[in-house]
């Protein structure tokens, strides 16, 4: 880390936790059952517990995650699962009401 | 008749010959089988493309909780378009669940997950499956299947195939994943997770109870607090059953409904009720003697907003059986009324050291109600309570005064809700706890107490949710403890964000005079589109 410099908040926070001793706490996946704490962000919370290092807000990189089936258990993908799962809606911003929930009611 | 159509149909009739060969080592009969629904789908459905050199492939090699084999039959409609009605879904999943599923014993340590308890935590064995299995999904959606070594290998290159992020995920930039993927995890998970197994020999050759009867019922839904009541189960065909339900909260709150439920694998009950103005769900289990059930209800529409549930059979058989002891605290130099509920019940209650019964205030054999007087010298701390001179798995707990409060959970989830996503709310509760023989509060020593009522509040749980003022936007509490979220979508007042927020949820317990306080933390966080029933 000699050579790297920290430039935004997820990037101070990960600093900081090695920094202070802490990174055998931060585990990976200790978070709540179905909710995802892996880097790169995380899906629901971050590696922290928290929101802060995840994309803000969601729906600007919701594509960028469903396109290459970034959480294919939380979302559709539409790499392979759901290939049709966005056409019509071209922004997420916009259109994020209209997208279908994958799983059919029983 | 066509030369073609001879041809297809003569194809046919080899393809149900070889899939009722295939399946009759299930222990069924081809003339039999032919009838049920469920193999009829296998037949005409599944064996299209699970067919090869006359045998089954890939469907007989797996065994799965009725719910993971719903998942798979949906997959398979998501995935390579099978079209099958509402029925033959449940027909498939009902004959595969059966021939196929999981004894109890190897369904329990995940039942927490069949269940859908909110704001759980899955501990996966170790690193390795942690890193290659729970990144994306529970662990416990691994650990309740069980299927062969290479069968197991095949899950593999199939997350490979429709996932190929996976190698992100399983950490593919720091090491040779594939390698650990294909090579080594298939054995583990065999050896873990078998497919043949003495306890599913068992439990499949063994000739299980119906659910059929009437049942002494009780548990807690958080929010609303603990209920006793009944249950009456008619038998409607195989595995079917009519439900009524009588569930009193206390006094002035008694919920009725009546509901249907369909058993699968000998005990697995998974059902559906309106109880009150609401549609409820039900997963239960039957104990293995069949004598009695435990399982949690939800809503259908909100499965995180529920009730535990604990059931005994309330028959001839049925010999102080208890279902419930309310309430579990009693402070100590008071008198309190105490109800206890089961089937079969003496008239003889034994509380524990310094708890004496004053007053018979109700006795049959499904209900005692008593007056107790707790001595003032009694030791804090917990009895089991006895009946009939048995003691039972249910305790009171005695104290004096409360040391310490938690909020349960200590780390809670909302969503927020929108499009087509209804909002997911979190339910806390404070929980009262004594210090134990350490004298601290916080230790593994801690005697738990039970539920208190509590005033509730947020904050923002860091200088970042202060600064983006997330308590503003992300939703608001409940006076009982249950947090409602925002709407989702994006926020034009709030610079980057939509309505998410990271809270402290804080608990205030009145204690005689004494007041105490306890922080969990909240996580107002994003939908998600793919809300499978194992997640």
């Amino acid at each position: 880390m000699k050579r790297l410099r920290a430039l935004n908040h997820k990037a101070h926070l990960l600093e900081q936790a090695a920094t202070d001793g802490h990174r055998e706490e931060v585990q990976l996946m200790s978070s709540v059952v179905g909710c995802t704490t892996t880097f790169d962000p995380g899906w629901e919370v971050d590696a922290f517990g928290g929101l802060a290092s995840l994309c803000q807000p969601m729906e600007a990189d919701l594509y960028g995650c469903t396109d290459p089936c970034w959480w294919p258990a939380q979302l559709a993908d539409s790499l392979n699962t759901a290939r049709d799962w966005t056409d019509g809606k071209n922004s997420a911003l916009r259109d994020w009401r209209e997208l279908q929930t994958l799983f059919p009611g029983d | 008749m066509k030369p073609e159509t001879i041809k297809n149909t003569r194809r046919h009739l080899r393809i149900a010959g070889a899939v009722a060969l295939a399946l009759g080592m299930a222990g069924t009969t081809p003339a039999v089988a032919a009838q049920d629904p469920g193999r009829e789908v296998i037949d005409k459905k599944c064996a299209s493309c699970h067919l090869e050199d006359g045998k089954l492939t890939r469907i007989p090699e797996v065994r799965k909780t009725p719910e993971g084999w719903d998942m798979t039959v949906v997959r398979m409609g998501i995935w390579h378009k099978v079209e099958l009605t509402a029925d033959e879904r449940r027909a498939v999943v009902k004959y595969l669940a059966d021939r196929q599923g999981l004894a109890p014993s190897e369904a329990a340590a995940f039942r927490f997950l069949t269940e859908r308890r909110p704001n759980m935590q899955d501990a996966p064995p170790d690193e390795e499956m942690a890193q290659m299995c729970g990144r994306c999904h529970s662990y416990g959606r691994v650990a309740l299947q069980r299927r062969d070594e290479d069968e197991w290998r095949k899950l593999m290159h199939t997350h490979l195939g429709q996932f190929p992020s996976a190698e992100y995920s399983a950490l593919g930039r720091d090491r040779n994943w594939w390698e650990i993927a294909r090579d080594k995890m298939p054995g583990r998970l065999a050896e873990m997770y078998p497919k043949n197994t003495d306890a599913w020999r068992d439990w499949s050759r063994a000739k299980h109870r119906p659910a059929a009867g009437r049942w002494v019922v009780a548990g807690e839904r958080s929010g609303w607090g603990a209920y006793t009541g009944t249950m009456t189960v008619t038998a409607k065909g195989k595995d079917r059953y009519e439900v009524g339900y009588e569930l009193h909260f206390g006094p002035g709150n008694t919920v009725r409904g009546k509901g249907e439920s369909l058993v699968y694998t000998g005990y697995e009950w998974r059902g559906t009720a309106q109880l009150g103005n609401e549609q409820t769900q039900s997963i239960f289990a039957l104990s293995e003697d069949g004598a009695r059930m435990s399982g949690r209800w939800f809503l259908r529409k909100a499965d995180e907003i529920g009730a535990t549930f604990e059931a005994v059979r309330a028959d001839k058989a049925a010999k102080n059986a208890l279902v419930s002891v309310s309430p579990q605290m009693l402070r100590a130099g008071e008198t309190a009324t105490v109800t206890v509920a089961g089937a079969g019940l003496d008239a003889k209650l034994d509380l524990g050291s310094g708890v004496e019964v004053v007053e018979w205030l109700g006795k049959s054999a499904e209900q005692l109600k008593v007056r107790v007087k707790v001595a003032a010298d009694a030791a804090p701390g917990v009895r089991k309570v006895a009946v009939g001179g048995r003691e039972s798995d249910k305790s009171v707990a005695v104290y004096r005064r409360i040391d310490s409060v938690r909020v349960e959970p200590a780390f809670g989830i909302a969503r927020v809700g929108g499009g087509t996503n209804p909002p997911v709310t979190a339910q806390f509760d404070a929980v009262a706890f004594l210090d134990g023989a350490d004298g601290k509060p916080g230790t593994d020593d801690d005697v738990r107490l039970g539920s208190v009522p509590a005033k509730w509040s947020t904050e923002p749980f860091d200088e970042r949710a202060k600064h983006d003022e997330d308590l503003k936007y992300a939703g608001h509490m409940e006076p009982h403890g249950q947090f409602l979220p925002s709407f989702a979508g994006p926020n034009p007042d709030r610079r980057g964000l939509n309505n998410v927020g990271n809270l402290s949820v804080v608990a205030t317990v009145a204690d005689g005079e004494r007041s105490l306080n306890a922080k969990g933390q909240l996580v107002v966080t994003v939908q998600r589109w793919n809300p499978t029933p194992l997640r």
